[in-house]
């Protein structure tokens, strides 16, 4: 129709709202994620790839203050997506008992932190015993 | 209450056959306790103001007509009561992310065409008879869809979505929230139809799950996790697409 006004697109449209920021931010932490990963596969090749000394190199190059820190932040940005993701389960798959849905904080219990928390307990369990 | 008070509501203007950019224009307004923001733009509108177009009809939060943005927050004007923005003054807008056909007033077409998209009624393959009786349901099947029929079309939610704003091809919040209404309601066999509307293009994976729609529904829809749920549905009909025969998985008709 003509005659209407239409409002030009919001190039900065994540600053608009808390939510949206907050959005980017759960977004965002793939890269941190996904640059731990990285680190981790390379290491996993070279325990793989037989050689020690390379190992040893390996890990001393990513040892110090920087990759510290570099790990720490990515350990963060793991944690908040988990955490965000865990916050979002409960919504994606309710789960009825009868009339009644669980609510949110028990269901994000039962299919997110319960999980996660015995995985952990189980691997530390093993790596420990 | 001091009636001599006055709160200051500075509107979105916009008059397709004289302007051709929007403008702000201020009003002075009588501010009263128990007054909600559309009560102070029906008072312009009498009072100051008679070429003021906005919508609205129920004043209870149940036609879904008075969305607008408050402060840059969508509202329904009618639940936003002067009392939460008093003294400061309130700016009012159209509901972003829709073209603007006068002053507060939206196009609704293409809401309204992306509702019909979504086939929002029960489609049955064998239609009883009504001397059998009505499609019975337990409580238990109510609860699975009741939440999501609570939605009154306000559009709120697609204010409210970045994707909405910028992707034509997604059904958006509302739409798709309905949708997934009558997938849940056991006296419906239309699944697979609605699932082929949903699965082509952006029209559902549009989503990246911001989830604003849900923090702003005034009806507590949750449509976000709607989505999400119409979401996996969605993906399961599609894998079964390709291990079933064709006419039993994402295709299947009127007649199976
Ligand atoms: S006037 Fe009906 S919802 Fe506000």
């Amino acid at each position: 129709m003509s005659g209407q006004y239409h409002r030009s697109h919001r190039w900065a449209w994540f600053f608009e709202r808390p939510g949206y920021l907050l959005f980017m931010v759960r977004e965002l932490t793939c890269f941190f994620v996904g640059g731990y990963l990285v680190v981790l596969l390379v290491t996993l090749g070279k325990l793989a790839g037989g050689g020690e000394t390379a190992l040893v190199e390996w890990l001393a190059s990513v040892s110090g203050p920087w990759w510290l820190t570099a790990h720490l932040v990515a350990l963060v940005a793991a944690v908040w997506h988990t955490v965000t993701w865990f916050g979002a389960v409960p919504q994606a798959m309710p789960i009825y008992l009868g009339e009644n849905r669980l609510p949110a904080p028990i269901a994000a219990i039962v299919m997110g932190y319960g999980p996660w928390l015995t995985v952990t307990a189980v691997i530390l369990w093993w790596v420990l015993r | 209450m001091d009636v001599k008070d006055t709160v200051m509501l500075e509107i979105f203007r916009y008059h397709p056959e004289t302007d051709s950019e929007p403008r702000f224009q201020s009003y002075e307004v009588p501010y009263n306790e128990d007054w909600v923001v559309l009560d102070a733009i029906n008072w312009i509108k009498d009072h100051v103001d008679g070429s003021l177009t906005h919508r609205w009809s129920c004043r209870m939060g149940v036609c879904g007509s008075c969305g607008m943005m408050v402060n840059g927050e969508p509202k329904l004007t009618c639940a936003a009561f002067l009392k939460d923005y008093y003294p400061f003054g309130i700016k009012v807008e159209p509901l972003v992310n829709f073209a603007v056909e006068r002053d507060l007033v939206v196009d609704m077409d293409g809401f309204m065409d992306k509702l019909q998209e979504v086939k929002p009624y029960i489609i049955r393959d064998d239609v009883n008879d009504t001397s059998e009786g009505e499609y019975r349901q337990s409580p238990a099947q109510l609860a699975q869809y009741k939440q999501y029929s609570m939605c009154i079309n306000c559009m709120l939610c697609y204010a409210a979505c970045p994707v909405a704003g910028h992707e034509d091809e997604f059904l958006g919040p509302a739409a798709l929230a309905l949708g997934h209404r009558y997938n849940k309601d056991s006296r419906d066999q239309g699944q697979a139809e609605r699932l082929d509307v949903m699965l082509a293009g952006e029209a559902i994976w549009g989503c990246t799950f911001v989830g604003e729609c849900t923090v702003v529904c005034p009806k507590h829809v949750d449509p976000a996790g709607a989505i999400q749920q119409a979401k996996a549905m969605a993906a399961q009909e599609y894998f079964k697409g390709f291990v079933m025969p064709k006419g039993t998985g994402v295709s299947k008709g009127a007649d199976g």
